[in-house]
Parts: C-alpha cells; sequence; structure tokens
C-alpha cells in the first residue's frame, strides 16, 4: 500500500524498514511526599481572586519538593525504580537522555553543565551510557523516547534511559504572589506539580510487539505562545502562557496529524485502548477528547485524565499517568496505548505503543 | 548511506551593536547556511538546537521551535497532503552538544525518515552574569541525506566524572543581589584536562578503527577553553596544517565551536582535499565528544 508523505517526522512499521522493535521494559516514578491541595494554593495569593482552581481544572492537589529534593533528585529516583522493575542492570544502559524542563540541583541552583544526565547516569551507576540533556517543553519525555525508538530500530543501541525529574511546583507559588484573575497569563502555572518520572525503551525479542509508532512535528508558528523564564524578583522561574489560544490551536492542529499517524498504522482512533494525552487539566482533556470523538467519529476506548492527585507534571505526565495504570493493573496485553504530547513551541507527538509483557513485569521486583 | 555535510553558517556580535542574543545569532547563521546551501528553509525536516545561553535563560520552549518559526521552516498549520513538516527540539550537552546533535540528527537523517537536518548553536551572554566566558558567536550546519559513501562513520562520547567539579554553571538565586545570577566556575586545570581526556579519548578511538594520527587529514575541534585545538592537535601528533585557523572574532566560541571550526575549513579550502576529517570536542563534564566524518575530496 501507498501511503502519502507524512507531515510528522515518523518511524512506524510503515514508515521505513527498521531491523528491529523497540519496547517499554519498566517505567520508573519517584514523587515527593508532600501534598499541596489547590485550595491551599489558591490561599496563599496575594490577590483576591475568586479563582476556584480544583473546579476549573479537575486538579485537588499536587505533590511538591521538601527541603532536599530536586529535579535531580526526582530522576535519581525515578530511574531506580524504573531499573528495580527491569530485568535489566544498570551496565546495560547504553544511552541515557535526560529531558527536565526544570534542572535545579540544590536549592535555587539551576545547572545548566555539566549536564544533568552526567550526575544521573553516575547515581544509578551507568556510567558507560552514552549521556545528553535534551529541552523540548513538556514533550521532552516522549521526544526522547522518540530518539530511543530511533537507534534501537537500526540496531544501533539495545537499551536506553528516559528519565525526567521536574521540581516545577515554584512556578505556582511565584504565580500565586502575583495572579489578580482568572486571565492572568501565569495561570496555568497554579497547575503545575513535581515528580520524576524514567522509562527503559530496549530491543523487543523477535515477534515481540512494542512502539507501533513514534512521530512528532513542530508547529512552530505558535512558538511564542508560552515561555519559561527565571524569575527576575525571586527565586525559581515564572511561566507565561497563553493558554486559551494553544488550546484552541491544539485541537486545530492535532487533529489531522493523528489522522495521518493512524494512516500509517491502518488503525481507526476507536482502535486505540487508551490515550494519554498531556495532563493539563481535566477539563482541556475532557473538551480535547470530544473533539477527537467528533472528527474521527468516535473516540479512543479510554481517555485517561490522570491530573486529580498530580497537576501538570510538565514532561513526564505520560509517564505518571502510566506508572500508575500499570501498578493498578488496567492495561491487558495486545492494548493499544498511545501516548500524545502536546507542548510549548507548539510540539506535538504522538506514541503509540501494543502492550504486552510489561503488564506484568511492572510489577516484579527484579 | 548517510548524512553529509551540505553547507555552515556562522554569526557573530559586532562590538558595541545591542541585540544580538543567542536567538538573532542562531537565526543569522541558520539563514547563511541555507543560503549557502542553496536550499529552503521548508526543506528543513529536523532541526535541533545545541545553544546552552539564551536569551533571558529562557528554559521553555524549546529555542530550536523559534528558530524554526524565525526562518519560515514549515511553521505553519494546516499539515498539507505530501508535504512534510519541520521536528524542532533542543540539546544539551555543553561543548559537546553540537556532536552530540549530529549523532541525533545522523541516524534520523543518513538511515531514518529524514532527509534535511539543521543543527544551530549559538551562545550569548544573557545579562546575568560577571565573567560569562564566552564570545557570542552563532553556527549552523546543515546535514541532507546521501547514498553516497560520504558523511559521518562513527561517533564516540566519554565521561570523565572524576573532573565534574572542574567546570560547572548554574543560575542561582542570590538573595544578597536579589536577583538570579549565572555563576560560571572554572578551576585553572580544566583546560589540561580536557586536552588530557580529548587525546585519550580520541587516541582509543582512532585504534579501535584502525587509523593513526597520520591518517587524519583534518582536525575540527572545540574551540574552548582557550588553546585547547593547538594543544590537541599536538598532544595527537596532528601537524598544524591540517587544523583551519579560526578568526579572532569566532575563536573561543562554545557549543558553535566546532562549526565556525568548520566554516573556516571550508574557506581555506582544507575541507575539499581531505579523506578523513575528525572532530573532537570536550567541555564540562568532562565530556568528550568524536566523531569521524568521510569526506569526498573535491
Amino acid at each position: 500500500m501507498e501511503h502519502a508523505v507524512p507531515w510528522m517526522l515518523l518511524e512506524g512499521e510503515h514508515a521505513d524498514a527498521a531491523r528491529y522493535t523497540a519496547r517499554f521494559d519498566s517505567v520508573g516514578l519517584q514523587l515527593p511526599e508532600r501534598r499541596l491541595t489547590s485550595r491551599e494554593l489558591m490561599a496563599s495569593t496575594r490577590h483576591h481572586t475568586n479563582i476556584d482552581l480544583e473546579r476549573l481544572t479537575g486538579i485537588r492537589e499536587r505533590r511538591v519538593c521538601s527541603e532536599g529534593e530536586d529535579s535531580f533528585t526526582l530522576a535519581v529516583g525515578a530511574a531506580r525504580d524504573c531499573l528495580a522493575r527491569s530485568h535489566h542492570a544498570p551496565a546495560d544502559v547504553e544511552m541515557l537522555i535526560c529531558s527536565s524542563i526544570t534542572r535545579y540541583m540544590g536549592r535555587d541552583s539551576y545547572r545548566f553543565e555539566p549536564p544533568l544526565s552526567l550526575s544521573i547516569k553516575e547515581a544509578i551507576g551507568a556510567p558507560q551510557a552514552v549521556n545528553l540533556d535534551l529541552s523540548n517543553a513538556c514533550a521532552g519525555m516522549l521526544t526522547g523516547v522518540f530518539l530511543l525508538n530511533d537507534f534501537i530500530r537500526r540496531g544501533v543501541i539495545r537499551c536506553g534511559m528516559v528519565v525526567s525529574g521536574e521540581n516545577i511546583s515554584g512556578l505556582g507559588t511565584n504565580a500565586a504572589r502575583e495572579i489578580r484573575s482568572l486571565f492572568s497569563s501565569q495561570l496555568a502555572s497554579l497547575t503545575l506539580g513535581d515528580a520524576g518520572a524514567a522509562v527503559l525503551v530496549e530491543r523487543a525479542p523477535d515477534g515481540k510487539p512494542g512502539i507501533l509508532l513514534a512521530g512528532f512535528t513542530t508547529i512552530s508558528e505558535h512558538s511564542r505562545l508560552c515561555f519559561g523564564l527565571p524569575a527576575p524578583h525571586g527565586p525559581g522561574a515564572r511561566m507565561f502562557t497563553k493558554a486559551r489560544t494553544i488550546h484552541k490551536v491544539a485541537m486545530q492542529d492535532a487533529p489531522p496529524l493523528l489522522d495521518a499517524v493512524l494512516e500509517q498504522t491502518g488503525l481507526r482512533l476507536a482502535d486505540i485502548d487508551w490515550l494519554i494525552p498531556h495532563q493539563t487539566s481535566a477539563r482541556a482533556i475532557k473538551a480535547g477528547g470530544r473533539v477527537l470523538a467528533e472528527r474521527f467519529g468516535g473516540g479512543p476506548k479510554h481517555m485517561v485524565v490522570n491530573c486529580e492527585e498530580y497537576g501538570n507534571t510538565s514532561s513526564t505526565t505520560h509517564f505518571v499517568a502510566l506508572h500508575r495504570y500499570l501498578t493498578e493493573k488496567r492495561f491487558q496485553r495486545g492494548d493499544k496505548v498511545m501516548l500524545l504530547a502536546l507542548a510549548s513551541g507548539l510540539e506535538i507527538g504522538v506514541v503509540l505503543l501494543e502492550m504486552d509483557d510489561l503488564v506484568e513485569s511492572h510489577g516484579r521486583a527484579h | 548511506m548517510g548524512a553529509r555535510i551540505e553547507s555552515v553558517g556562522t554569526s557573530h556580535s559586532h562590538r558595541g551593536l545591542l541585540g544580538r542574543g543567542a536567538l538573532h545569532l542562531s537565526d543569522e547563521a541558520a539563514k547563511k547556511c541555507l543560503q549557502h546551501a542553496g536550499r529552503h528553509a521548508d526543506d528543513i525536516d529536523l532541526l535541533v538546537n545545541a545553544g546552552l545561553y539564551k536569551d533571558r535563560n529562557m528554559a521553555e520552549p524549546a529555542l530550536a521551535s523559534i528558530i524554526q518559526e524565525d526562518i519560515g521552516a514549515n511553521p505553519g498549520h494546516p499539515p498539507v497532503r505530501d508535504r512534510h513538516g519541520t521536528f524542532s527540539f533542543d540539546v544539551m550537552n555543553g561543548a559537546c552538544g553540537a556532536i552530540s546533535a549530529a549523532h541525533l540528527v545522523d541516524g534520523l537523517v543518513g538511515k531514518g525518515p529524514a532527509r534535511l537536518g539543521l543543527i544551530v548553536a549559538g551562545d550569548a551572554d544573557p545579562g546575568t552574569s560577571q565573567d560569562f566566558p564566552f564570545p557570542s558567536v552563532g553556527g549552523a550546519l546543515l546535514l541532507a541525506h546521501t547514498d553516497a559513501d560520504e558523511g559521518f562513520a562513527r561517533f564516540a562520547f566519554r565521561t570523565f566524572p572524576e573532573y565534574a567539579d572542574l567546570f560547572e554553571v548554574r543560575l542561582t538565586w542570590e538573595p544578597d543581589q536579589k536577583h538570579n545570577v549565572l555563576e560560571v566556575r572554572q578551576d585553572p586545570s580544566f583546560g589540561r584536562r580536557c586536552v588530557e581526556c580529548a587525546t585519550e579519548a580520541t587516541t582509543a578511538f582512532l585504534s579501535a578503527i584502525g587509523l593513526g594520527a597520520q591518517d587524519v587529514d583534518l582536525l575540527i575541534a572545540s574551540q574552548y577553553p582557550p588553546g585547547f585545538p593547538g594543544e590537541l592537535g599536538g598532544a595527537l601528533g596532528v601537524p598544524l596544517d591540517r587544523m583551519p585557523i579560526v578568526p579572532p572574532e569566532l575563536a573561543g566560541a562554545h557549543t558553535a565551536g566546532p562549526i565556525v571550526a568548520l566554516e573556516s575549513a571550508m574557506r581555506s579550502g582544507q575541507l575539499a582535499r581531505a579523506r578523513n576529517v575528525l572532530f573532537v570536542t570536550a567541555g564540562a563534564g568532562v565530556t568528550t565528544g568524536i566523531a569521524l566524518y568521510r569526506n569526498v575530496p573535491r
């Protein structure tokens, strides 16, 4: 069958003739213990806002770092959890990609060099891994998966890790000092929560399923809709987002791209068992689900909403959700899971995989 | 089959000229690079930025996405049937970032779904440092798919974490000064350790592929720390005439270092005469990134 040139940069079954299939071997998580409810956060605003954040976003609480926790410790914790659930030893990791937006190592100290990935690989006992950091906003972890998928499919490596530690809730604390109304450009900062996540991607044994397709594109005419910058008069950072515009353009641009992805795989959206979108707010995810269902004449079997207890954990949201659903044993072998990235840039990415051994191996300590 | 170097472009800040941040420098280098190749920005499938020090220390979005918009590489919707888009993201690996980016782009362009990849690397003082050590320089490198026997043949990355403390850059909140300060901490031994680590890694790299220093027709090295290229060439035994002379306004470039060296080698005709081109980068970590590029002498 002839396939049209896809707009997204795609790697999958029909897109090229790769030798191997990549799959998720294990998923790791590290959450701070401390919880901050939306009520507590909104009670800390300097100005009276009248914003019912929980009702608006569906986010009841988020985890926040305490003294001694930062991007690095969350990433290392997640990487260790990931390895504990894997049959791989740290010595098997050939490539390690750290994709945190926040790069805090120590209190209020954001490290540019050396890369965080170097310290992470040393901390987990994988000094042999080729390491690099990448930055692609909330699409960072899935961008890392896209790249490892390419290396594994070509047979260059057998096993790699993507890890991210997001100590990002401070943007919400900073926003709370300045926000005045629902129309504030810092409103989205109030949804943020801290989390570390990691995924080991490995070459699947012959005949085993894994990543069916991975694709990305950047609709850069929207690149200036969201900025994260260091705060000018205090520690940490601030984020300015034209949230309504981003949601609108994402809803406009994502469906035709998904159409092309599905065409490559010969699947319909209704064949997707679980769609895990980036977790911004429950309301935005449900609205997006309605748009997709309308466009495709039926949505995925399950649209995953996982932000009530964790908020928007930026680049880690897909893997926080995946970890939880694996722990709760919600997936079955053969389930088709679509991870959908929508991030500042505007980055739109898809990783489509078929569940297999992971549904059982996740709960097993090795 | 692989990814061949199609063109390079560089830019730098002129003394006293304002408004030349990393974005401006990167945009300019990217546009020059495309112009030299006679390519349209829409041809680019993949755009990777390896620059680290950005305007206002921006953490989000990836600078690559803004560069993509500025140079007009498939910026808009709607996706059109039988037309491809552009995918952009940033890589951060200090002075080795451009070689890390080349490693990723080489696979996707040379053996994967992309046909043309642009690597951009630019750094400029974000204005929050008292001792920013790098000149304001941008570089861009265009890699195109080829079915011929040319392009990147091998990459190798090594880290020497025992020297991780010798060079560190952090943005830290300083309560006394009441703002975030970009602190650059460099030990006096950093330059020497970079040369030692790069020499050890390069010697092992060449030995693994059955080559010696005499087989290196052109050595393209990091431009920071100062003196690194010459000392590395001396330690490896690569004659000076096999190394480019980088103009003073581009000397000391950080992430764009190997790109400005490559441009100098193109201008001098050294690249056109070379078969084995060896890229050797070294920086914080200490990290070394090495690549062998098989060139077709023209």
